[in-house]
């Protein structure tokens, strides 16, 4: 009987006194709740490239990089995939894989004192709402992330282009914060903690901010040259995200181990700015690292929604795969399609090439020149170009002779060729600053038909992802007019004057 | 001392039990009691001797055999008949006939916490089912059995493959995102049946690909003396917030004091496969109507005549074969008791590779340690394992109906030992020998459940009882996916190992006090309960094996291999009240109050109360109704609320483990809530119970009405909110229905006996509203196979689809039970939209409500005929209306193996006009573009998922058929060994009626671990129940 009396005298005590210790176990003790942002910021460089490279594959298809092996792909055509995620990888990667994790390095950083981790963090902010405002126009921005919200009103592009300018505001000003010890180098798989190129960066995204509006009246050339100058000063600082490539979890968006390019041959628009065909009969040195030949040795690229009609074994006219490999996966890649290569998010050639750009529409073809010359020399060098043939080439018919003789189009289309691959939604970009214009791009052609729902208009945006915007947000995308067939064709406000 | 020395003789009485029936020198009184009014053995009946605990039951055939002295009586006692008591004088044998008790004034069923009430009180509906009928099934898992024994309970199995789990639900699905399986409940204390969950596994699996026992199938039906069944929320008063779905109470087979017994029985079964999807072998593989050596889809011309064809289905499945054996010993004296069973069963299932094997010991003593303390303890030990082959999307069923019926299919393997392919393409689909052979599916789990109870009666008034419980477990599984099987042929072979363990805590501590003023009866309860759970699994994946057929992680190559670790643990406190009144046997009122604190809520939410208020009036006891055909009659009526807790580790979102270069951590898609707050339910219930004639004709009617809102919902939702679900409480469900059960004895004579059980159950789960606003809430796993998967959808979805055509998306709308998917596109008149340049449907690709998987209404119907000596039960189990979604009929159509549209030559002309900008004028385009299938494979996809849901699904199915027959005492008497001896005959799942096209329209596309509505009407790649029968004895020593 005692032990009993014992027992309710001892549950009875328990109840009142221990209960609320007892209940303290909802911390999860196999996966962590919070984290140093050392810890975080890995898988956030990744999470940048899968965006980007993810809707690559449709970029690359609109600015006519490469096309589909089969005959009337929607994305050859500028159409898009009803009831489909595909293009909407920028949205997941801005606002959940890339988009509070940054948040936990600048509450950590914050109270740490870790200024350059809260600076990378808000650098990478700012990059990414620039890049997905520039792939899909209108964004959630002023709600975004916000706790107990379920629906989400649409802000403009013009306020997402100011929070872009904000933001490196801020990291620049948290870069710049004196006496900190720096740590950033832990996590920092990209510069390896070295601030001032993460500084360059910022200012490269600024570059792009100024640049994009070069459309609109109160576009600032100055401006645009300031930032360039102030960004990335060459190969070395260019913002690649490496990639181990063991395996499917570490290796490359693009290479033979992800099996993602499989049915991806490059157009013959490209072919043809590097076999000689638009660049007074010069061959490319770029040419045999980036792309293969046939068997019958001929550089070949589709026709943009054509397929490859030769796509067939046996066949000497069928076009090698991004990895150089007919109709396989082989096990080595090529150029920036190999497991292991790095996913560069914007690079110095990129940047030399907006200086051009911007040089030459303030009228100094001098410095557009140089910036220009910079551009491709860069370029030649990114693809591991000889510097035998980099010279030959860079005193060839291909490229202008002086500043005199620099045409907007030579700017252009040697920006295209440089940002083969990596840049592609810069590229579309850029087309559609120039609205697709042939004089331009010379000689590219708007695929015909367009896509049916276009109404015979070119493509200017990328749907929101469906599965977040289309089932769960779809009253806010109906103000937009984002539930029209033809919303894909409506023109952003970057490109309007 | 004296203390210590009372527990050493309790203890020494536990180990010798055997022995110690030996001693005393009694006299043996043998004897059978038999029904008066038909003369049929009353089995099971109560014999005690008055003045002291001692005492037996009835066994098979109505006999007995007591111990007892000279002057002694016997009292015996039958739920429903009147008590008889016999002074023994000197007598050898004392039989008995029982008259039927007009009122059913004392039947009592086992209700909260292991303790047994007066029915006529209860204010709520439950129904009780006799282990006997479960066991006599023969089917491993017992739950297959309840289905159509009990109103207001769906049984959904997964598949008819050997160690199966299988969902349960009482009145219908109560929780968007939650559990919905009752809680199960062994003398007095809950235990686990869970189902293992996929996302344990490194390669995180959404619950479909293979599947698991759930645990509560671990336990040996033998075992089983009754199941009751508490269907709504006040089980939740009783038992706690894991009862808010119901609970079902099993109460264990005690030993009886008296002469030692020893019993066994055997079962031997055969099954085979019953029911396979109708396919088309007549065409040949190849696209758009010619022959193609590369394709897998059956697209080119017609196989000539004369082509030797291979009958690959009936040359895959095999006739399965179960062993089971049961040996128990029981016996006891006065003070102590004991029944001690071991059981054994060994199924090779009909799906070759399909084995299940159980062990299950089991120990439950009793004794009285004094006049005031009695102790019960159990325990229980169970060994299963279980090998199953993967089903699904890439299972061996799909692939075997894919397979060529020209080839020779059990060819599987070249001469070299290497896979023998149809192509040479590494997206294959296994050959489904190759699949079951080369590919496993193996979980052994070890189980302890142990169950300890002190009783003590201070007083004749008070009654204290504290109970503790544990409930331990430990799963090892193992998954190979050999490197050339489709399964493994990316990893290059993928070794998956996973070690589950799971420990269980509980006890409850009960006061209760009792006192009769007068024509007044109250009582008053009190306690708490304790409940700690302690999960954790442990999962390797390796993959790129050295050797192709070699299963052992070692056998991966070290820098694929990979590790994930889960942990739960989650705490439940609570503290209840019960206060019950009754006035003379006409009015009960119980007032029930439960305070719970759980630990995965955040502190300040942490406290919830919820109480329950029942009134229970027995009108028959009126004096107008004395003496008129009415024998018992009551109305009943119930109010209760309930609470339930979150999933643990849910306030906060959690950052997982990333594999992309440089490592680290990211958050998980759930995003977290640090404000949530427990998800409430509130229900009412009416209902009456009715007895005619004296017991013959009784009815039993309940309405009930839940509704649940502040729903714990993990929903996705924009990105906008930082995550891919948003966790969140919101979501109003309204579950209303009815049920009735209805018990007839149309015959009842000396010879012969007629009882007739009817069970109807009709209930719709009404969506009012979704968290957030949404228009569809659905849950992740159930996608299964292209664009269909279970949803709630809101009433009013106009709102949300501004232009789109919603004439024919309103089946299932603002229900919970809803299968949303792709549908077509129409215009403003409802014509279908044609593509101009394809002459193919255009596919509306939102989801919308396509069908519902709800039933209008399901009836059991129990019929038991009693001849002599044997007896005969059948059940058949009846469903009208409710939508099934074929997706192995979608899956056939799109490879050219469906028996639709097999003419395909008559070229086709989609019923609709042109999507050309004039669809919503005043003349639109009529569609006359002509489709020939013969050379348009791109026609096979081109239908919606909604024309693949099957409407209105009714069914009829004899469950389970037994036969019985008992030797007569007499007889056996003469043989001095035996005591009883009854043998039987079962069929199971023998026939199905059924205007479904497919397989079985019951099975379930996902395990039963899914949450929320579950996959209950989703067919997909899933083998049906077999056909089995078997044969056993029963004997009693």
């Amino acid at each position: 009987m005692k032990t009993l009396k014992i027992t309710i005298a001892f549950c009875m005590l328990f109840w009142f006194s221990g209960c609320k210790d007892y209940l303290d176990i909802n911390q999860d003790p196999s996966n962590p709740q919070v984290a140093e942002g050392y810890v975080v910021l890995p898988p956030i460089f990744s999470q940048m490239v899968r965006g980007e490279a993810f809707d690559t594959r449709y970029a690359g298809s609109f600015v006519q990089y490469f096309g589909n092996t089969a005959a009337g792909n929607q994305w050859d055509r500028q159409g898009y995939i009803s009831g489909s995620d595909a293009g909407g990888e920028k949205w997941r990667s801005h606002y959940w894989s890339i988009g509070t994790n940054a948040d936990i390095i600048i509450k950590d950083a914050t109270a740490k004192n870790l200024w350059d981790y809260s600076g990378a963090a808000k650098a990478i902010r700012a990059w990414s709402w620039q890049s997905t405002t520039d792939w899909h126009g209108e964004m959630i921005l002023k709600q975004a992330w916000e706790p107990n919200r379920f629906v989400f009103d649409y802000d403009t592009q013009e306020e997402v282009y100011a929070e872009v300018v904000r933001l490196c505001n801020d990291a620049l000003a948290d870069f710049n914060k004196p006496d900190y010890a720096k740590t950033l180098s832990r996590g920092d798989l990209v510069y390896k903690g070295d601030t001032d190129k993460w500084i360059r960066f910022v200012y490269s995204i600024l570059a792009r901010n100024a640049h994009h509006l070069s459309n609109k009246s109160n576009y600032n050339p100055d401006k645009v040259i300031e930032y360039v100058d102030k960004s990335l000063r060459n190969n070395a600082d260019n913002f690649d995200v490496p990639h181990a490539g063991t395996n499917t979890g570490d290796a490359n968006f693009y290479g033979p181990l992800r099996n993602n390019m499989g049915s991806f041959r490059p157009t013959n628009y490209v072919v043809g700015l590097m076999d000689g065909t638009v660049f007074n009969k010069v061959v490319d040195p770029r040419m045999p690292l980036m792309f293969t030949a046939s068997p019958d040795g001929v550089f070949r690229g589709v026709a943009p929604a054509a397929g490859d009609p030769n796509n067939v074994a046996g066949n000497t006219k069928r076009i090698p795969n991004l990895w150089g490999a007919l109709g396989v996966v082989p096990t080595t890649g090529k150029f920036i399609f190999d497991d292991k290569a790095a996913h560069s998010i914007v690079t110095y050639m990129e940047l030399q090439f907006i200086k051009a750009e911007a040089a030459f529409k303030k009228g100094d073809k001098a410095m557009a020149f140089a910036a220009f010359r910079n551009g491709v020399g860069a370029s030649l060098d990114y693809v591991k170009v000889s510097a035998t043939d980099k010279a030959t080439y860079l005193a060839s018919a291909a490229l202008p002779a002086s500043a005199d003789l620099l045409k907007l189009s030579d700017i252009m289309l040697q920006k295209y060729i440089a940002l083969y691959g990596h840049g592609s939604l810069e590229t579309w970009v850029d087309m559609r600053r120039y609205n697709y214009d042939p004089n331009v791009y010379t000689g590219f052609a708007i695929p015909n038909p367009l896509f049916p729902d276009n109404s015979n208009k070119t493509v200017q945006r990328v749907r929101p992802r469906y599965n977040s915007e289309y089932v769960w947000n779809r009253q806010a995308l109906d103000k937009l007019g984002a539930l029209l067939p033809d919303y894909h064709t409506l023109p952003m406000w970057f490109v309007k004057p | 001392m004296t203390n210590l020395f009372r527990h050493l003789n309790w203890l020494s009485l536990m180990l010798f039990l055997p022995f110690s029936m030996l001693m005393g020198q009694q006299r043996i009184i043998t004897g059978i009691v038999t029904d008066a009014s038909g003369n049929a053995p009353v089995i099971g009946a109560t014999i005690l001797i008055v003045g002291t605990s001692s005492g037996t039951v009835t066994d098979g055939t109505g006999n007995y055999s007591i111990s007892v002295q000279k002057g002694q009586t016997l009292r015996f006692s039958y739920t429903g008949f009147a008590t008889q008591e016999v002074l023994v004088d000197n007598q050898s044998s004392v039989d008995i006939l029982l008259a039927p008790e007009a009122t059913g004034l004392n039947e009592v069923v086992v209700t909260a916490l292991g303790v047994k009430e007066e029915k006529r009180k209860l204010s709520y509906a439950l129904q009780e089912i006799k282990g006997q009928d479960l066991s006599n099934t023969g089917r491993d898992n017992f739950l297959v059995s309840l289905q159509g024994r009990v109103a207001g309970l769906t049984m959904t199995p997964t598949s008819g493959q050997a160690g199966s789990s299988v969902s349960i639900r009482l009145r219908g699905p109560s929780s968007i995102d939650g559990n919905n399986q009752p809680l199960f409940v062994i003398d007095g204390l809950p235990v686990d049946n869970r189902t293992f969950n996929q996302g344990g596994l490194v390669s995180d699996q959404p619950n479909r690909t293979a599947d698991y026992q759930n645990r509560v199938g671990d336990i040996n039906p033998s075992d089983i003396e009754s199941v009751t069944i508490l269907k709504g929320p006040e089980a939740a008063a009783l038992y706690g917030i894991d009862a808010s779905s119901g609970a079902i109470i099993i109460t264990t087979k005690k030993g009886v004091a008296g002469a030692g017994k020893i019993n066994y029985d055997n079962q031997f079964r055969m099954e085979q496969v019953y029911r396979l999807p109708k396919y088309n072998t007549d065409f040949t593989r190849g696209f758009n109507g010619a022959t193609d050596p590369t394709s897998l889809r059956f697209f080119g011309p017609r196989i000539p005549d004369g082509t030797q064809k291979f009958d690959n289905v009936n040359s895959f499945f095999r006739t399965g074969f179960t062993q089971t054996h049961n040996l128990g010993f029981e016996g006891g004296s006065e003070r102590v008791t004991y029944r001690l069973s071991s059981s054994y069963t060994n199924q090779n299932g009909f799906v070759p590779t399909n084995d299940y094997r159980r062990i299950s010991v089991r120990l439950s003593t009793s004794a009285k340690i004094s006049k005031k303390l009695e102790a019960t303890s159990t325990f229980n030990y169970i060994n299963t394992t279980t090998t199953s082959p993967f089903r699904g999307a890439n299972g061996y069923l799909l692939s075997l109906l894919q397979w060529p019926s020209n080839d020779d299919a059990s060819v599987y393997l070249n001469s070299d030992g290497t896979r023998r392919k149809l192509i040479a393409d590494p997206s294959e689909q296994d050959n489904p020998f190759f699949n079951v052979y080369k590919n496993s599916n193996t979980n052994r789990t070890k189980r302890s459940i142990g169950n300890f109870a002190l009783i003590y009666n201070p007083t004749s008034w008070l009654n204290v009882t504290g109970r503790f419980g544990l409930d331990i477990y430990n799963t090892l599984g193992n998954q190979f996916s050999h490197p050339e099987s489709i399964l493994g042929i990316a990893g290059r072979g993928t070794i998956e190992t996973f070690s589950e363990s799971s420990q269980l805590l509980n006890g409850n501590l009960l006061a209760t006090a009792r006192k009769k003023v007068g024509d007044f009866s109250v009582s008053f309860t009190f306690g708490g309960t304790i409940d700690d759970r302690n999960y954790e699994v442990t999962s390797q994946q390796g993959q790129k094996l050295y050797i192709p057929d070699f299963n052992s992680i070692n056998n991966t190559d070290p820098t694929t291999q990979r590790n994930k670790l889960t942990i739960t643990r989650q705490r439940l406190v609570s503290l209840l009240g019960n206060f019950e009144a009754g006035y003379k046997n006409l009015v009960y009122l119980s007032i029930r109050g439960r305070n719970d604190w759980s630990s995965t809520l955040p502190i300040e939410n942490r406290s919830f109360f919820y109480p329950s208020i029942g009134l229970s009036f027995v009108f028959s006891e009126l004096p107008a109704f004395k003496g008129s055909i009415l024998s018992y009659g009551k109305i009943r009526g119930t109010y209760s609320q309930t609470g339930k807790d979150a999933q643990p580790y849910k306030i906060l979102p959690r950052l997982v483990p990333q594999t992309s270069t440089g490592g680290g951590f990211g958050y998980d898609f759930f995003g977290g809530n640090p404000n949530l707050k427990p998800e409430r339910t509130e229900g009412y219930e009416f209902g009456t119970e009715l007895k005619f004639f004296g017991n013959r004709l009784g009815f039993d009617f309940t309405y009930f009405n839940n509704t649940r809102y502040d729903q714990i919902v993990s929903q996705r939702l924009s990105y906008g909110t930082g995550f891919i679900f948003g966790l969140l409480n919101g979501g109003t469900f309204a579950t209303n229905g009815y049920e009735a059960t209805l018990n007839i004895t149309p015959i009842q004579t000396k010879k012969f006996a007629w009882d007739l059980t009817a069970n109807f159950t009709k209930y719709t789960t009404s969506v009012r509203n979704l968290p957030a606003d949404q228009p569809e809430f659905y849950n992740s796993d159930t996608w299964l196979y292209d664009n269909a998967r279970a949803s709630a959808f809101v009433k009013d979805l106009g709102r949300f689809y501004p232009g789109v055509n919603l004439d024919y998306n309103q089946r299932g709308a603002g229900t919970a039970t809803a299968i949303g998917g792709y549908s077509y596109l129409r215009n403003n008149n409802g014509q279908i939209l044609i593509n101009p340049s394809t002459g193919l449907p255009v596919i509306n690709s939102n989801f919308l409500p396509i069908g519902n998987t709800n039933p209008d209404f399901t009836l059991g119907l129990t019929n038991v005929f009693t001849i002599g000596n044997f007896r005969a039960s059948f059940l058949l189990d009846i469903r009208k209306g409710g939508d099934v979604f074929n997706g192995t009929e979608r899956f056939l159509f799109q490879n050219g193996l469906s028996t639709r549209v097999t003419d395909r030559t008559t070229p086709y002309v989609f019923n609709g006009v042109l999507r050309d900008g004039r669809e919503n004028t005043e003349k639109p385009t009529a569609n006359t573009i002509q489709v020939s299938p013969a050379t348009r494979t791109d026609f096979y996809t081109a239908f919606p998922e909604s024309d693949f849901i099957e409407k209105n699904i009714n069914w009829i199915r004899l469950r389970d058929v037994t036969l019985g027959y008992t030797f007569p005492t007499a007889k056996l008497e003469k043989t001095k060994v035996f005591r009883s001896i009854n043998i039987y005959v079962t069929g199971t799942d023998l026939w199905l009626l059924t205007n479904y096209s497919g397989a079985d329209p019951n099975v379930n596309g996902n395990s039963a671990t899914t949450r929320g509505v579950g996959a209950g009407g989703f067919d997909f790649g899933t083998i049906s129940l077999p056909r089995t029968i078997s044969a056993g004895v029963r004997v009693g020593l």
